[in-house]
């Protein structure tokens, strides 16, 4: 143990630490300053735990308390606090640079670091400065502009006031700061790992080193004994169904018998500290039988394969989705021209920069005790239920804490089952934050597409029909593979009129890391082939891409591939708004490009469908005392900006100001089931409840000519109305014709590429990246951006590097986590086309982007280089190869 | 059909039930809990081999229809006890199908399995 003596956030201190201890661990455990946090296994990856140390940016992860003798630390906590910020996290408010707000104190940090030497940084600087933060939802644009408006406000040139929308602006349409930007801007809201718990205890989880096993006898005698553990738990100890799947029962808590994937859970120690249990769970002795790995769909087709799921309800083929449309063999055959080709998409992982936590404790005592757990879940209503049966206790209360990250991996419960099975086995607090591996190995990915894809068009350039087979590779678990499936079919038709259309598609479980919701959920993969198609008949008939995109967009009246007439159709208004920007985009390349650096321009569309048949959703006001609003709903907010919307609809449907608009979003004994926050739902969904809520209010008062909260009590009026939105005019479609009214509603887009290529190193750099897209009435423009936006990072990364090797992607380099050394300029342009039965005119954004950025990039790659690479991601290596096959 | 092949799908079905067009999905739930009357329910009971509806079957289908109805969500074993005074061994007894087949489904509330519910889709063995 050493002396130690600095100065923390201005305030002298004198600390006794172990020399090994590192200065993100005396913050986060021994002060509880956990507004630093962190995300790469003490790596030095990933730049969110970084803190100010002698004027330096520094990630504490990777710094030892006993070196900082005499240091001056600045935390996070020291730089603001929501009532009296700091103008860098005013700054990061303003532009709209916060999300989840995981790496956000990292990122201002960072900033800070850069603008006490440097109040002008340049986009370079900047980029150097921040060369070893991440992020995952915002994108990198708007975290550069927020540093530079940051410099703004130093230099004195303005002030947070004057960047703030006045109040006069109204609520609708305007970039108000998000509610709660601030207070993730300062590092005080709670995540997971960030929840004191008095005594909590700390779980590690045991997980099978094969990618297919029978687990034969499981020795925690040892690990029993050893410091601080207070127990183990295998798969015998939990009291319930011990699945946690969302729809087949073939992913249990702990595996019983059989262990399908490469880090399947096994056992579970429970320890004083995480580093006890961690140690504890090494010596778990676990004896494996090593069954055969199916590790390729083709190998789970295969005559005699083994069979990766061992109940014989579960065949290799999970699932089948069809879809048909008038004939397309007959048209495809007799159609002027035909382009035909195989495309392939890869495995990714969503990668939140938050390890995937959960705590859970026992409310209460004996059989009327309420099993509590505050975890990152995106639908608190089912996965309570999930947790319920799957742990056999019938009074379960969930609660979201606030995430990091989601992107449709919190569709899905993971560390929840641990800490609630734990807590509920041994009756004490239990957490369970896993590693970054560990996260990576226990969390739902991408699923990869192989598909094989014809499309027939007529002399005039008019798309006559289309072909396409494809298999998803499942992975290990079934997840909502099947849901991925059906959104694929219905939404295979993409922006386009397709009259002919037959489709087959195959869901076929691998020992693999299984697939699940991931932003988009199924059209990415599918929109990849399509909008490539598009640009291959395109060429074939020697029509610019935009005019054949134009040709063959959809209009109202007509059907998309589920035959469902469409009442708007705002891809054509984004097309021509795109024109322009395309034609000076094709002129900078044409000018600029060179035998070496190969420019390329490239356009891909998306019109992505909202509201399934039978979605529900419920939302209910309070009118409180003082006349504000308390909204209620499980409308989660993982950083896509639902607490925005909700806000600003209220106070606009209520008049009030939005500073009396409360959200009550959280907690599953408190509020009602407005499902998921995933396929880009809640605006439309949501926001709709909530307007028929606020009706609902404002009719019964009037109904008494009250006008505050008081005259509505005193006539005898409950303060409290439910808003309940459904879709009943989406009738849902028939599974054996993919046929029906899939959708309430669809945002569209056109995203427009310019990339450069080296044809030396095979690199590709993506210049910049323009969208118009066309999502209704906007809430809040500032929001739109930024899911766009970011978004637009995260399509990059798909279409260029990144790709989940399950054993052999560990951390955020092994995975090659987009830098912002990649990050490109973006353009974005707003079209407001009013959606008759959205909330006020307003449809989803999250996923839109997803569709659209990788088929774009590789449009652009191959107007660039001229040969098609058909296989993400677009590596140099394919490139390179792609350029000697030329 | 391979080997590997063994799924099919339950689709989703428009039934007239007492001059109601009423839309259920593959299992047999209500897509639209505000479908539901208490005449379709005892047509539904009656299919389901209730010859009479008692009057705990019916106070618990009326509890979990006002506490949907009140609350926005469905209720979870805690709520089913309290709010009937019965056991969860009492209520699974209670009905045909349990508390998932019989009562909650009888009572018109969506499959609580919230995925399926919002596509209309089910899977189920050949």
């Amino acid at each position: 143990m050493k002396k130690v003596t600095m100065k923390l956030n201005g305030i002298p201190n004198k600390f006794i630490v172990d020399e090994k201890l590192v200065l993100i661990d005396l913050l986060r455990k021994n002060l509880s300053l956990t507004g630093t946090k962190q995300s790469c296994d003490r790596k030095g990856q990933c730049g969110a735990c970084t803190v100010i140390v002698n004027g330096e940016a520094v990630r504490s992860c990777l710094k030892k308390v006993v070196d900082l003798e005499g240091a001056d630390v600045i935390t996070i906590e020291g730089l603001g606090t929501p009532n009296n910020p700091h103008l860098i996290q005013e700054a990061f408010v303003l532009a709209g640079a916060i999300q989840c707000g995981y790496c956000t104190p990292g990122m201002i940090m960072a900033a800070k670091g850069l603008l006490d030497k440097n109040k002008d940084p340049s986009v370079d600087a900047i980029k150097k400065a921040l060369r070893r933060n991440l992020c995952r939802c915002t994108g990198y644009t708007s975290i550069i502009e927020a540093i530079q408006l940051a410099g703004r406000f130093l230099r004195g040139e303005t002030t947070p006031d004057q960047m703030r929308p006045s109040a006069a602006a109204g609520q609708i349409g305007v970039s108000h700061p998000r509610p709660w930007s601030m207070m993730k801007a300062c590092g005080v809201v709670k995540y997971g790992d960030d929840i004191i718990i008095p005594g909590v205890l700390e779980a590690a989880v045991v997980r099978s080193p094969h990618f297919n096993a029978r687990i034969k006898s499981i020795d925690y005698s040892e690990a029993e004994q050893m410091p601080g553990v207070v127990g183990v738990m295998t798969a015998a100890d939990i009291q319930g169904t011990n699945s946690v799947a969302v729809v087949v029962p073939d992913e249990p808590i702990l595996c019983a018998e059989f262990a399908a994937v490469l880090g399947s859970p096994v056992a579970a120690v429970v320890a004083l500290t995480r580093e006890e249990a961690r140690a504890a769970a090494a010596a778990v002795k676990v004896e494996y039988e090593v069954l055969p790995r199916v590790a390729t769909a083709a190998e789970a087709l295969a005559e005699g394969a083994p069979k990766v799921n061992p109940d014989p309800d579960f065949p290799n083929i999970v699932y089948n989705a069809v879809l048909y449309k008038g004939d397309a063999e007959k048209a495809l055959s007799s159609s002027a021209h035909v382009v035909e080709e195989k495309f392939s998409t890869q495995l990714v992982h969503q990668a939140c920069l938050e390890p995937e936590v959960a705590v859970a404790y026992m409310d209460g005592e004996g059989e009327d005790a309420q099993l509590v757990v505050i975890g990152r879940s995106v639908a608190v209503h089912l996965h309570a239920s999930i947790i319920s049966v799957a742990t056999g206790w019938d009074n379960v209360r969930y609660i979201e804490a606030f995430a990091g990250g989601q992107f449709g991996i919190k569709t899905d419960v993971t560390s929840e089952g641990i800490a609630a099975a734990a807590a509920l086995h041994f009756k004490r607090p239990v957490r369970y934050t896993p590693s970054l591996e560990e996260s990576m190995l226990m969390t739902t990915k991408r699923h990869p597409y192989s598909m094989d894809v014809r499309l027939g068009a007529d002399a005039t350039g008019k798309i006559t029909g289309y072909g396409i087979g494809f298999i998803a590779e499942k992975g290990a678990h079934a997840s909502v593979g099947f849901v991925i499936m059906d959104r694929s079919m219905d939404m295979l038709s993409g922006a386009y009129n397709l009259p002919n259309i037959k489709a087959e598609g195959k869901l076929v479980y691998t020992n693999d890391a299984w697939g699940g919701s991931a932003r988009g959920a199924g059209p990415p993969q599918t929109n990849f082939a399509l909008e490539s198609a598009v640009d291959m008949m395109a060429a074939k008939i020697n029509m610019d891409p935009l005019e054949f995109r134009m040709k063959n967009s959809l209009h109202p009246g007509e059907t998309t591939c589920t035959g469902q007439a469409v009442d708007e159709w705002a891809y054509l208004g984004c097309l021509e708004a795109m024109k322009p920007l395309y034609a000076k985009a094709c002129k900078e390349a044409k000018d600029k490009t060179n035998e070496a650096i190969r420019r390329g321009v490239g356009l891909a569309g998306a019109s992505f469908g909202i509201g399934t048949a039978g979605d529900i959703s419920y939302v209910s006001v309070e009118l409180d005392p003082d006349d504000g609003l308390t909204v209620y709903g499980s409308v989660a907010d993982p950083g896509e900006g639902n607490d925005a919307m909700l806000t600003q609809i209220a106070a606009h449907c209520m008049g009030i100001p939005r500073e009396k608009v409360r959200l009550s979003t959280r907690d599953s004994e408190l509020v009602p089931d407005a499902g998921f926050s995933a396929s880009s739902r809640q605006t439309y969904m949501s926001g709709g409840a909530l307007v028929y809520a606020v009706e609902a209010l404002k009719d019964a008062m009037k109904e008494v000519g009250a006008k505050t909260h008081a005259d509505l009590v005193k006539a005898g009026k409950p303060t409290r109305y439910m808003g309940r939105n459904q879709l009943n005019d989406v009738t849902g479609v028939d599974r054996e014709t993919g046929q029906g009214k899939a959708w309430g509603s669809y945002v569209h887009g056109a995203q427009l590429a310019e990339v450069e290529v080296d044809t030396k190193t095979g690199e590709v750099k993506i210049l910049k990246m323009t969208t118009v897209v066309d999502p209704g009435r906007i809430i809040n423009p500032q929001a739109v951006i930024g899911q766009v936006e970011g978004g637009a990072d995260m399509g990059a990364g798909y279409a260029l590097r990144e790709q989940f090797v399950l054993g052999k992607s560990k951390d955020w380099v092994t995975y090659k986590f987009p830098t912002i050394a990649m990050s490109f300029p973006k353009e974005t342009v707003l079209l407001e086309t009013p959606r008759d039965k959205g909330p006020l005119g307003a449809t989803g954004i999250g996923e839109f982007t997803l569709v659209a950025t990788h088929p774009a990039i590789a449009n652009a790659v191959y107007n660039a280089i001229g040969v098609r690479i058909c296989d993400l991601p677009i590596t140099p290596e394919r490139v390179l190869s792609a350029l000697g096959k030329k | 059909m391979s080997e590997h092949e063994g799924r099919t799908i339950k689709r989703p079905q428009t039934r007239k039930i007492a001059g109601v067009d009423v839309l259920f999905d593959g299992e047999g739930f209500f897509i639209n809990p505000l479908q539901w009357t208490e005449e379709i329910f005892e047509v539904l009971a009656h299919e389901a081999g209730m010859e009479e509806i008692s009057d705990q079957q019916r106070m618990a289908v009326h509890f979990i229809r006002k506490f949907y109805g009140e609350q926005g969500k469905s209720p979870l074993n805690h709520h089913l006890k309290v709010g009937t005074h019965m056991s969860m061994a009492e209520l699974e007894a209670l009905f045909p199908g349990g508390i998932k087949y019989g009562l909650r489904r009888l009572a018109g509330l969506p499959d609580p399995k919230g995925c399926r519910k919002v596509i209309g889709w089910n899977v189920k063995n050949d």
